[in-house]
């Protein structure tokens, strides 16, 4: 459903989506018992001509039922969305699938810097590409990033892969993702970082295996830390 | 009845107009008044007279003249500037050039912060001037001018009033490439070329040489 809006573009956004899709039902129903029936007994008992208002403590058992089975319902709903949850963060948080290539990400105030590993695949070598606000990966690959910051917090968010991930100014924050479709995506700050957070803005691209492969050759040694 | 449809047409109309209005804002006039409004958002890292803050690395810009400014913001939107991963104030300044997106707005700033008084901030780093003057007459003077005040005509800034710091600091930016690389940036890449013969203790000597020129 949220797909129909916003792409699914890795291995675990239809995950999250059906996480976020389970507590919007969840608590969109609650939500709208509690306001109709809140409305209705507005109505029901609104003021009428010789009916005096009661004081009613919200002691006797059969008032207290009205706030004690829907919370007993809810929390059953809440079980739901906690194992949900524990599902969804083992899967995208908790596992670490073994990587085809690792690339490091750098926040800083308001860009994104890039380190690609160059032809032998290796982070930290002198063939690494670096780039800014423009990453490049290649499609159905395991990715682990290496995420920092050179300053202040921020938040590396993917919108089509569902990643939002704080990086930490001190902290090398590991994770991982894993395109499923080629395409140029947005990536977002999504931590007030700044007056120009709302431009730390860079650009996604993934690449078939080929594509990526001349994108490597022709960038291995354009560029230096 | 007829009085009541035409009072909802008319609301209909009126709520209609203040909604293309909305949508469709004149455009300002670009001029010194815009040029003031937009600086409000340099003012953070410049200060609120264009006097720089050395603590992030933001250089005093005012006074500099208008065509080197309007030059310079084109650069960092096209890319030629604060694309280098090395190059952190660059990086900083250049999603701030890229809200100057209308028509007038980069003219407009340029003029304000040109008419901003020039300031000579103090001197911090201690090079060789009598040395930097040797280098100075050979590579700088050509573009920069004897007295260090530029040549517009060889698109060459006025470097007197500038940082010190920042003097050094965009000589090896020069000279590393994260800026004057970018094949469009014409009058860069000779800048950059000039670089090659300085290394860092001819820059400070260059630059402590600039300094004596005010």
């Amino acid at each position: 459903m949220i797909e129909r809006y916003l792409a699914q573009m890795s291995t675990y956004a239809g995950s999250i989506d059906g996480l976020i899709l389970l507590v919007a039902v969840l608590v969109g129903f609650w939500f709208f018992a509690a306001e109709g029936m809140l409305f209705w007994l507005v109505w029901k008992f609104r003021e009428r001509p010789g009916q005096k208002s009661q004081y009613l403590t919200g002691t006797e058992h059969h008032i207290k039922r009205w706030i004690t089975w829907p919370h007993a319902l809810v929390l059953v709903c809440d079980v739901f969305i906690v194992i949900g949850s524990i599902r969804v963060w083992n899967e995208v948080k908790q596992t670490l699938p073994e990587p085809d290539s690792t690339i490091r990400i750098i926040g800083q105030q308001w860009a994104w810097t890039f380190q690609h590993p160059g032809p032998d695949n290796e982070l930290d070598t002198p063939d690494d590409i670096f780039t800014v606000d423009a990453l490049h990966i290649e499609v159905e690959k395991v990715y682990h990033f290496k995420l920092e910051s050179r300053d202040v917090l921020h938040s590396f968010s993917v919108p089509v892969f569902r990643i939002k991930q704080d990086a930490l100014p001190g902290r090398s924050i590991t994770g991982w993702f894993e395109a499923t479709m080629t395409g140029e995506h947005d990536i977002q700050c999504a931590e007030i970082c700044g007056i120009g957070h709302g431009v730390m803005a860079a650009r996604i691209f993934i690449e078939d295996a080929g594509q990526h492969a001349a994108w490597v050759a022709a960038n291995s040694n354009s560029t230096t830390p | 009845m007829m009085a009541r449809t035409q009072n909802v047409r008319l609301s209909a109309a009126l709520l209609l107009g203040v909604a293309v209005a909305a949508c469709n804002p004149t455009p300002p006039t670009p001029g010194l008044a815009l040029g003031k409004e937009l600086f409000e958002t340099c003012a953070p890292c410049h200060g609120d007279m264009g006097t720089g803050d050395v603590e992030i690395d933001a250089p005093a810009i005012a006074g500099l003249p208008q065509w080197y400014i309007e030059a310079q913001l084109r650069g960092f939107q096209a890319g030629m500037r604060g694309m280098h991963a090395n190059d952190l104030p660059a990086l900083r300044m250049r999603p701030m050039a890229m809200t100057l997106n209308r028509d007038g707005d980069i003219p407009s700033v340029a003029e304000y912060v040109a008419g901003l008084p020039a300031t000579f901030p103090e001197s911090t780093l201690h090079g060789n001037a009598g040395a930097g003057a040797e280098r100075y007459a050979a590579v700088c003077v050509a573009c920069h001018g004897p007295d260090g005040r530029g040549n517009e005509l060889l698109w060459a800034p006025p470097i007197v009033q500038l940082n010190d710091w920042y003097l050094v600091q965009e000589l090896q930016n020069f000279r590393e490439g994260a800026r004057g690389a970018d094949p469009a940036d014409i009058w860069g890449q000779q800048m950059r070329i000039n670089t090659f013969a300085l290394d860092d203790q001819a820059m400070a000597d260059v630059i402590a040489y600039v300094q004596t020129l005010r």
